[in-house]
């Protein structure tokens, strides 16, 4: 197996004078579409995939076993008691929400700010969405008491001339949710088309020929299929850019639409979404590491991509610590006495330790990316990345249970701790988003490739010396955005 | 009949014919074809096959139709009346007048029969200590009848046998005259219990007769006796009384004196011309009197005896020492002075108890004060007590050491379980060749006695008692006894030989003489009030001065263990009620088991907290029981409640709590010198309210929000500021954005509320509920949980004075708040908002209700409810028993097996048939009784409906009247802290409490315009000039 040689060639330096290099040791569109699918195409996978694989699966099992314990029994086999009504269901709905919400702010607001870096990681951001996203949809499914009456929340005509309660956050959030899932999953799948159509053409069993070529659509790469083509993208990606703000917002509105002190906060929406962007780069970088290793790809996904994603945590990380200072401060400065309560107690409470937990992941880790050489080691990176995760999940465990732990009446107070059912379903949710994750890197284009050619100096038919013009015909829209931009 | 329950307020029905509805066999076989639910062969078998494949048979037909054979709806089998009893109409319950014995006095009650099922029970108003009201154990009772542990029959040494078995062995077996034969029997206030007793000694002379119960008040008892000479209890009267001292007697605690106590007690803190009567209290223990009390300070047993014998010398001018007391402290000194400046100034107002823990020179001491003081006939009067024993119970032991007995029959009671322990009762009836024991369970008693014979609850059985004032009472059955049991009146007279041994001509020949038959007018009458009215006997005892008895006192150096009753099991008979043992405990919320009580300061010198293993040693015996510290303890006072860890293999009481009595001698009855130490071991304990120590975060902010949660006031500054309790905190403006349509054409507008100025935090109305509402027990692991299911709660907040640098002092128990919680029916609920499925809705007349069948358990109401009143389904909880699962699993593995197993059909009948059973996944609340408001209603409307149009024009409204509609928690409270009504009706009495002044709305400032307010609390402490801060500002 030959790859491209991995040059050490930094791309890392800020040149006014020379737009920095995003494809590495690529000079031809063939090398690129080659090097990329060389591990989809190699007729089996590195061992490290089975593996990786067999543990998803495993635990991806467990979760389907505990869920089917779950409804055998009831919801009491988790932890959650009366004051804290939610507990890890919720915690993990907003967390999995929250990871999926990187993959269109990247596919289309960056698409959109021609930010042309995106290519290399929009694919796979995209497929962390829909997985993430199906991961978040299972829990508020599970969690409610009676869960085959699920269908109720959905607004479906009924012999009992019964609807859902507009009113009420969960419905916006089934709405919400189940916008933003449909629309990330077609503008995943819309921009893979080309790429399946050339997983097609390169097929060598009538298998893989049979099923790409179905999902490819009939593509055949003509002029007015391009034109179509980047047409529904701009319109779709479009269409995508207001959903990334409207989900988190919505769903924190769930909380911030109650009344419980330490949830019915007007910040929430904007700093659910910049908690939301953050811990969604946070997690395509944990995946990219290891990704662009498995699969060779580090000519694509360079280490300038990672410094760039590495500045987003860092801005949006910021914004979040912005947010946790923010609530403290209107908190004292409301004069509220249990609004005030619910912050000292947040820090300084029973789960204070979850707190700090919360701030030193969230709001110390990344102040690590204001030096360069943290944000070019991809050891720091990798680590810092995961962190975010952590943080970020306990964010989310810090609003849902602390406020609920200790509101109004301190009577009714009561602690929270998740039982074992409670830890084996959130594993079991890794298992499931890994498992589809790694299903998707296997069998379908982990990077745009169609895309990704584009943005090489020899798709520019008007750049210095690189007039591969009549070697195009492909990318045109693509490359005239590309021209535009420059 | 509905036109007679219409007529009366409290629903109870006249009968026209007695026999027609409880007396003959005929009848009985009816009821038991009519309902087989009822019938006690199904009972005792289970669902036997024939029934199995019935409903098999009927599910799989509607299998067919797709899912409706999935369905869970129970199965029922209709029968129509061949031949309807006249004055019953199925679906209307009935009420009946009927009565108990707790404690040596009647408990009068009403029970509500539904189709034959008794399932509810309230207080009696013509009873004159319970006038309606009732406390928890009462409230509870109904469940013991349906107890799947109850004894089902006869045994005769753990083998099956039968009462007419018995009876020939009997007969053959008792020896002439009685002699070497006991009796050990509970006190009994029953005149027909009395008058079989007679029988009893007439045929056996020579027979030994016993009284005992473990927590009887015989030190009284001798107390009155060397006062008055003779057999005297003392009835008080603290509606009458305006300063009450309170030597350890937790007289507003659970007891069975409580109701009684707590409405005189309550009607005295109704602000008469600017003041409220005034309790002082001094005990080990924080008790529920202790909460309320206006002046409390904690003292071991030996300083409480000494404040008596001051009290005494300053006042009765009596000069008396006791052993053991000690002597004053500068600060108990200084308690003593403003107490008996306090109580010279009453006068004839003034009320001095003492509790049963006090030796009888205590009591001696106390009646000389209340003599003294003129309290005679005013706040205290007297009444002779018939007493047949003949030994005591330490006799009784000593005769079965030296083999000069060879029987012992055991009239009701558990001795095995609560016998001093020095007597080794267990083991001494085992040796005996002739042992009967009569009782509900085959409990520790039966298992050492040769003969169990099952005894009838008190809602099968005919029984008389006395009331607190010596009025007589009179209780009918309500149903055939289930398991064919006896009561103890039968049995004794079956023991002396009596003719006729049916329990209703025993009675009737008592009270009204031999020749009245059932159809007789007196009797007739006394039946269906349950009482016979103008039977008190109130007397003023002669002054008959004996010698003293005296006893001795505990306390001083070293740890003090105090012996209590539970409040939840009281001395153990409790123990197998779901109810009682989910109940929590007025003072430490605790469930489902005792803990050894004691101060933060002990705690803190023992080294333990909560949850924390102690092993406390009395003598050569030892128990380890976990800690829990209740500010307000005496330091270096073991507080141990008694009742629990029975070894009697009920499903319910198993592993709940420790046996006490082990520690418990003869000599060292109520308090007992203790070694004490940690065993570093810790045991969980399901409390339903968590502590936060008040250095702690939560604990300063739960003491910072308490003013505002919680409104009190001492009465002088109420008399100043009578609306302070509207200037404290945030109050909302009430402004709205929209015009307000939700209740545009409402004919009516519930309200409640609270007067937190009379709560006691007994308990009643929470038990009351459970009752009412088909409301699952859901086991210690789930309360652990923090998942108990109570739709009403008594939030009880330990309030502390300030430490002087902003934080609070924990040592310095300010005041003990009791708030009764439970939902507010706001206007603008919360909880309805956010509801995605519109399962929680108003109602036009303002309840907040549930739909059930609508809900999905999303729990987002729970959330958002500022109250928490809102409980969740987490499991099916009435599908299974209340087993205690704990352990990894903490739903076990038999889940549903068990659910299968016995118990299942009896629970059932006691469910109220108005309010859904809940299943999994679903919310529940409160809903301010609304099965009670639509029976109500309709009777209304109906009536209503008849009237000429000339009326329904001139009466648009349809007016209900104020007090018909009684929710279970109203009409359960001996308070009558809870008022519920209409809030359209300006005259109604809720109406007038929200206006009143110290009426406040608990977090106003959401805006959520709740339709329960609180009263604020006044408190009556005597520097209240000083104290007079009330409120905060």
């Amino acid at each position: 197996m030959t790859t491209a040689p991995v040059n050490k060639i930094d791309n890392t330096i800020e040149d006014p004078e020379n737009r920095p290099q995003l494809i590495l040791n690529h000079t031809e569109f063939g090398t690129v579409t080659t090097d990329i699918l060389r591990a989809n195409e190699s007729a089996k996978a590195p061992k490290s995939w089975y593996f990786a694989l067999a543990i998803s699966f495993t635990l991806m099992s467990m979760l389907g076993a505990m869920i089917g314990y779950l409804i055998f029994t009831g919801v009491g086999v988790w932890g959650n008691n009366n004051p804290v009504a939610w507990g890890y269901p919720i915690v993990n709905f907003v967390f999995w929400v929250g990871i999926g919400h990187a993959g269109t702010l990247i596919s289309a607001i960056l698409f959109l700010f021609r930010q042309k870096w995106r290519t290399a990681i929009n694919r796979f951001a995209e497929a962390m969405t829909i997985f993430a996203v199906i991961c978040a949809g299972t829990f508020p499914g599970i969690h409610i008491g009676r869960v085959w009456l699920a269908y109720w929340l959905f607004p479906i005509p009924n012999q009992m001339d019964m609807w859902p309660q507009f009113r009420s956050p969960l419905l916006w959030d089934v709405f919400a949710v189940g916008t933003y899932f449909t629309v990330s999953l077609l503008f995943w799948y819309l921009g893979m088309v080309p790429d399946l159509a050339t997983m097609r053409d390169r097929a060598t069993s009538k298998v893989k020929q049979l099923i790409y070529g179905l999902l490819s659509l009939g593509w055949r790469g003509s002029m007015r299929h391009w034109h179509r083509y980047e047409r529904a993208y701009l319109l779709l990606a479009a269409l995508a850019t207001p959903l990334v703000l409207s989900v988190h917002s919505v769903v924190s509105f769930d909380f911030a639409v109650s009344q419980l002190p330490g949830w019915h906060t007007t910040i929430f929406p904007p700093y659910f979404v910049a908690g939301a962007i953050f811990s969604g780069f946070a997690m395509v970088m944990t995946l990219a590491i290891p990704a662009r290793q498995l699969w060779g790809l580090k000519n694509f996904i360079t280490m300038r991509h990672l410094e760039n994603m590495c500045k987003v945590v860092l801005f949006t990380g910021s914004i979040v610590g912005y947010a946790y200072a923010m609530e403290f401060f209107i908190a004292w400065y409301s004069g509220e006495i249990y609004e005030s309560f619910a912050f000292i107690n947040r820090a300084f409470g029973p789960y204070g330790w979850a707190y700090w937990i919360m701030v030193s992941c969230n709001v110390l880790t990344p102040q690590i990316f204001w030096f360069k050489k943290a944000r070019n080691n991809i050891a720091i990176i990798f680590t810092a990345s995961l962190l975010v995760n952590v943080g970020m999940w306990f964010e989310r465990f810090v609003i849902v249970v602390t406020s609920l732990a200790n509101d109004f009446l301190p009577s009714s107070w009561g602690m929270y701790e998740p039982t074992w059912v409670d830890v084996l379903t959130f594993l079991g949710s890794f298992g499931l988003f890994m498992t589809f994750f790694l299903l998707f890197i296997r069998f379908l284009p982990i990077l745009a490739i169609a895309e990704l050619k584009a943005i090489m100096p020899i798709a520019d038919p008007h750049g210095h010396g690189h007039s591969y013009n009549e070697m195009s015909g492909e990318t045109n829209a693509q490359a005239e955005l590309a021209e535009e931009d420059e | 009949m509905s036109s007679l329950n219409e007529s009366k307020s409290n629903g109870r029905t006249w009968w026209r014919s007695l026999d027609e509805v409880v007396a003959t066999e005929a009848f009985q076989s009816k009821v038991q074809d009519e309902f087989p639910e009822g019938s006690s062969e199904l009972l005792a078998t289970g669902d036997d096959r024939r029934h199995f494949l019935k409903i098999m048979g009927a599910s799989m037909a509607l299998a067919g139709l797709g899912v409706a054979g999935c369905r869970r709806w129970p199965k029922e089998n209709i029968v129509p009346y061949a031949h309807r009893p006249q004055n019953t109409m199925p679906g209307i319950p009935e009420q009946y007048a009927s009565c108990f014995d707790f404690g040596g006095f009647s408990q009068g009650v009403l029970v509500t029969s539904n189709d034959g099922r008794p399932t509810k029970i309230e207080g009696n108003p013509e009873h004159p200590d319970s006038r309606g009201k009732t406390d928890a154990f009462t409230q509870a009772a109904i469940l013991d009848l349906y107890d799947p542990d109850r004894s089902r029959k006869v045994t005769y040494d753990g083998t099956d046998s039968s009462l007419s078995a018995f009876k020939e062995w009997i007969g053959a077996y008792l020896p002439q005259n009685g002699a070497g034969v006991a009796i050990l029997a509970e006190p009994s206030s029953s005149p027909t219990f009395e008058r079989m007793q007679r029988a009893f000694k007439k045929k056996n002379p020579e027979a030994m007769w016993v009284e005992y119960a473990p927590l009887m008040n015989s030190n009284q008892r001798s107390g009155l006796d060397d006062a008055f000479g003779g057999n005297w209890m003392p009835v008080h009267d603290f509606s009458k009384a305006t300063v009450v001292v309170s030597l350890d007697d937790n007289f507003l605690g659970a007891g069975p004196l409580q109701v009684v106590n707590t409405r005189g007690w309550a009607s005295g803190r109704k602000v008469n011309h600017g003041s409220i009567s005034r309790v002082w209290i001094a005990e080990p223990g924080l008790s529920v009197t202790g909460a309320n009390a206006d002046e409390r300070s904690p003292m071991n047993p030996a300083a409480i005896a000494a404040i008596a014998t001051y009290i005494a010398k300053e006042i009765a001018h009596v000069d008396m020492a006791i052993d053991g007391t000690v002597s004053l402290t500068t600060e108990h000194q200084t308690w003593a002075d403003k107490l008996v400046a306090d109580l010279q100034k009453a006068g004839k107002h003034g009320l001095v108890l003492a509790g049963a823990s006090q030796p009888a020179s205590v009591h001696y001491l106390v009646a000389r004060i209340n003599e003294r003081l003129g309290a005679v006939g005013t706040t205290v009067s007297y009444r002779t007590v018939n007493s047949n024993q003949t030994h005591t119970i330490a006799e009784l032991s000593k005769a079965m050491q030296n083999n000069t007995i060879q029987g012992v029959i055991v009239l009701g009671g558990n001795p095995a379980f609560d016998a001093p322990a020095d007597f080794k009762l267990a083991d001494a009836i085992k040796a005996l060749p002739l042992s009967i024991h009569l009782s509900h369970n085959e409990d520790e008693t039966s298992a050492v006695c040769k003969w169990h014979i099952n005894a009838a609850h008190w809602l099968e059985s005919w029984t008389d008692g006395l009331a607190a004032d010596g009025t007589v009472c009179v209780g009918q059955p309500l149903i055939q006894p289930l398991f064919d049991g006896i009561t103890s009146i039968e049995l004794l007279a079956i023991l002396a030989g009596e003719e006729i041994t049916d329990g209703q001509t025993l009675v009737r020949a008592t009270l009204v003489g031999k020749s009245a038959d059932s159809w007789n007018s007196t009797w007739r009458t006394a039946v269906h009030d349950g009482v016979i009215a103008n039977s008190a006997m109130l007397e003023k005892p002669p002054v008959n001065r004996n010698a003293k008895k005296g006893g001795s006192v505990v306390g001083g150096n070293g740890y003090t263990a105090c012996f209590i009753p539970s409040d939840s099991v009281w001395d153990g008979r409790h123990a197998n009620n779901g109810w009682l043992q989910e109940l929590p405990d007025s003072i430490t919320k605790l469930t489902w088991d005792n803990a050894a009580l004691v101060s933060p300061k002990t705690a803190e010198d023992l080294g333990v907290k909560q949850g924390d293993m102690l092993n406390v040693s009395v003598g050569n015996e030892s128990v380890t029981i976990a800690a829990l510290p209740v500010p307000g303890t005496a330091d270096d006072v073991i507080l141990l409640p008694l009742g629990y860890g029975r070894a009697f293999a009920g499903r319910v009481c198993t592993g709940a709590g420790v046996n006490i009595y082990p520690l418990r001698t003869s000599s060292n009855t109520w308090a007992a010198p203790a070694k004490v130490s940690a065993t570093g071991d810790s045991y969980p304990l399901a409390t339903t309210q968590m502590h936060f120590g008040v250095d702690t975060t939560p604990g300063k902010g739960a003491q910072d929000r308490l003013p505002l949660l919680f409104r009190e006031a001492t009465v002088d500054h109420y008399n100043a500021n009578p609306d302070f309790a509207k200037h404290v905190g945030h109050s909302s403006h009430s402004l709205s954005i929209f015009e307000e349509q939700q209740f545009v054409g409402a004919k009516y507008k519930w309200g409640m509320t609270f007067d937190l100025s009379t709560c006691t935090g007994c308990n009643a109305c929470v038990a009351a509920c459970h009752a009412e509402n088909n409301i699952p027990i859901v086991g210690k692991d789930q309360v652990l949980m923090g998942r108990e299911m109570h739709w009403i709660r008594i939030d009880r907040y330990f309030a502390f004075g300030s430490d002087g640098h902003g934080g609070y002092d924990s040592s310095n128990l300010a005041s003990v708040a009791i708030q009764p919680m439970t939902c507010m029916h706001c206007e603008n609920a919360p909880c309805e908002e956010v509801c995605p499925v519109a399962a929680t809705v108003h109602d036009t007349d303002g309840l907040n209700v549930m739909i059930y069948n609508r809900c999905v358990g999303t729990r987002y109401c729970s959330n958002n409810c500022p109250f928490k009143v809102r409980r969740f389904n987490y499991f099916d909880y009435f599908r299974r028993d209340p087993l205690r699962a704990t352990g990894l699993l903490q739903v076990q593995p038999d889940y549903y097996v068990k659910a299968q197993s016995g118990g299942k059909t009896l629970r059932a009948m006691q469910f109220n048939p108005d309010v859904t059973v809940r299943m999994r996944g679903v919310m529940e609340k409160c809903t301010y009784c609304t099965q009670r408001i639509q029976r109500v209603k309709i009777a209304t409307k109906n009536a209503w409906v008849k009237k000429s149009d000339a009326q329904k024009q001139a009466d648009q409204r349809v007016a209900i009247l104020d007090g018909s509609i009684v929710t279970a928690c109203e009409q359960a409270c001996p308070a009558g802290a809870i008022v519920f009504g209409d809030l359209m009706d300006p005259k109604s009495r809720v109406s007038k409490l929200h206006n009143e002044k110290r009426s406040y709305e608990m977090l106003e400032e959401l805006n959520i315009k709740s339709r329960t307010k609180y009263l604020a609390r006044l408190t009556n402490p005597v520097d209240s000039a000083v104290t007079g801060e009330g409120g905060h500002h």
